[in-house]
């Protein structure tokens, strides 16, 4: 794409990546420097350069992947969880006026409420394990995704409706070929945020009750002061999010052909 | 649909098998009712139209024009009055419509969009894919087939839009001022197309505009319509000869033509725009 465009075409998309990036080695040099000098205390802010050393041993001895591994799993379990009711509720709501009624009160009522503290009542059910620490994280994603798939069937075009049922959609084909794939870009957005907040609760309720995941590899690292242990997790959960973000973008330009691509230009 | 007799719309609208006029609409009156009183949007319409026959409706704004075709259509019910459209195939739906937006299905390709009134009804896919290319090539479209709506121009929205209509083969085509969002030049290119395109299809047409101009060229009759509540004020037929080219606007009959048109309709107009500005 780019390396055809003409140099003017390229030289602005690598502009901006260009800058990202230096801006980065700006700080992390900053910080070096800053550490390194006796600037900042070294306790709380270790050199960025023994961190990365750091991060090596940790992936060495196997801890990494083991915490990496079950903070994986509940996520992908959370994210289950959430996302398959929440598609189905938000359709329903979308299509059906009572549901949405019935619905929009509670959708507004328990939404705010930060997932982690359903954590003790999701134990009083299902006990204290995994079951429901996933539950837990499900609760923020799954009114995302409802909330997003109920705003993508809202916003199909009247017009657009009108002439599908008046070439003979209705019934289950209004559904299944009209609003379903009509509001796709909206429940993909839904997911998308879903999956974020997934991973979100789950750090957090490790961080509160569990032996294993990231989040409590940080809490443990917090407590027992090893700072370096703390940063290397943090950035690993960085990368998780950014991860889980692009590579959902790249699934949705494949489905989504007939999306218009939006361009941002700042 | 409204045309199945004892239907569940309170639709007078029926598929009609006595040999008559194509289309029949006898004392038709549509009326809304809302919290803050009725609206009587069509009053007392009367009219018909010849099989094969293109038949322009003009109004002012706001006149009901839209409505009548929406009633045609079996998107409203018809409370008063009945809508009488002779079927000639009993498989054949009665009407297809044309929007004024285009209204295609953005997640779909050109071809699904032409074949969507066929997959539908039921038709095999491979046929309904035959019939739809077989179709966009006579609107011009041969090689947009992968194309996504959003990638085309408003006059090629609009002929896929023309496509889809011819493609469900209906009795009577409708056509909700198909022309009005486009720019001048493609507005004139696509009405010599819609000539070239009635001609090889021979389809009876409902067409509503609010440009004389367009009515005029393509029309073998023009109905003009009065302001709200809208009822027929005048059909003037209009015997430019066929078939027509863009050439015959300069000629002093289709003048005439217009300000016969324009004279019927300008007190309308006027009433309209009054009543738009005091309410």
């Amino acid at each position: 794409m780019a390396r055809q465009g003409g140099k003017a075409a390229a030289g602005r998309a690598a502009h901006p990546a260009a800058l990202s990036v230096l801006s980065v080695l700006a700080l992390l040099s900053l910080w070096e420097w800053a550490a390194g000098g006796g600037w900042v205390r070294e306790a709380f802010f270790p050199r960025p350069s023994s961190v990365v050393a750091q991060f090596v041993v940790l992936v060495r001895d196997g801890t990494l992947a083991s915490h990496l591994s079950a903070t994986l799993t509940r996520v992908a379990w959370a994210f289950l969880v959430a996302a398959l009711p929440g598609v189905a509720v938000g359709l329903t709501m979308g299509v059906w006026r009572g549901a949405r009624e019935a619905l929009d009160p509670l959708f507004a009522f328990v939404y705010p409420i930060p997932s982690v503290l359903f954590l003790p009542l999701a134990a009083f059910v299902l006990g204290r394990g995994e079951p429901a620490r996933v539950l837990t994280s499900a609760v923020t994603s799954f009114f995302l995704v409802a909330a997003n798939t109920l705003t993508g069937v809202r916003q199909l075009d009247r017009g657009v409706l009108e002439a599908a049922v008046h070439y003979g959609a209705t019934g289950h084909r209004l559904f299944f070929k009209v609003l379903l794939p009509g509001s796709l870009p909206w429940i993909f957005t839904g997911l998308r945020l879903g999956l974020g907040f997934a991973l979100i609760v789950v750090v957090a309720v490790e961080m509160v009750g569990a032996e294993q995941g990231l989040g409590s590899l940080l809490w443990l690292s917090w407590q027992t002061l090893k700072v370096r242990d703390m940063y290397v997790t943090l950035l690993v959960i960085g990368f998780l999010g950014l991860g889980a973000t692009y590579g959902l973008e790249r699934v949705r330009e494949r489905l989504l052909p007939w999306q218009p691509r939006v361009e941002v230009r700042r | 649909m409204a045309e199945r007799a004892g239907g569940t719309l309170p639709t007078a609208r029926v598929r009609a098998e006595a040999t008559e006029a194509k289309v029949v609409v006898r004392g038709l009156s549509v009326r809304y009712t809302s919290s803050r009183g009725t609206l009587t949007a069509l009053e007392d319409i009367s009219l018909s139209v010849q099989a094969g026959e293109f038949c322009c409706v003009v109004g002012p704004s706001g006149c009901g024009k839209s409505t009548l075709l929406r009633v045609l259509a079996g998107l409203i019910p018809c409370a008063e009055g009945e809508v009488r459209i002779r079927s000639d195939g009993p498989q054949r739906p009665l009407t297809a419509m044309v929007f004024q937006d285009y209204a295609l299905l953005p997640w779909r390709t050109v071809l699904d969009n032409v074949a969507f009134g066929p997959e539908n009804r039921g038709v095999p896919r491979a046929e309904r894919y035959r019939l739809a290319r077989e179709i966009l090539a006579k609107v011009g479209l041969s090689g947009f087939e992968h194309a996504y709506p959003h990638q085309l121009s408003g006059g090629m929205k609009q002929r896929v839009g023309i496509a889809r209509a011819l493609a469900n083969d209906p009795e009577v085509l409708l056509m909700d001022e198909p022309l009005a969002a486009l720019d001048a030049q493609t507005r004139n290119l696509m009405q010599e197309e819609l000539l070239r395109i009635w001609a090889e299809f021979g389809k009876t047409v409902v067409y509503v505009t609010h440009a004389i101009d367009e009515a005029v060229l393509l029309g073998d009759r023009v109905v003009v319509m009065t302001a709200r509540p809208g009822r027929v004020k005048a059909v003037v037929p209009v015997d430019l000869e066929r078939p027509r080219t863009l050439e015959q606007k300069g000629s002093a009959h289709f003048a005439r033509l217009y300000n016969e048109v324009w004279q019927l309709l300008r007190e309308e107009v006027s009433a309209a725009s009054r009543e738009a500005g005091g309410g």
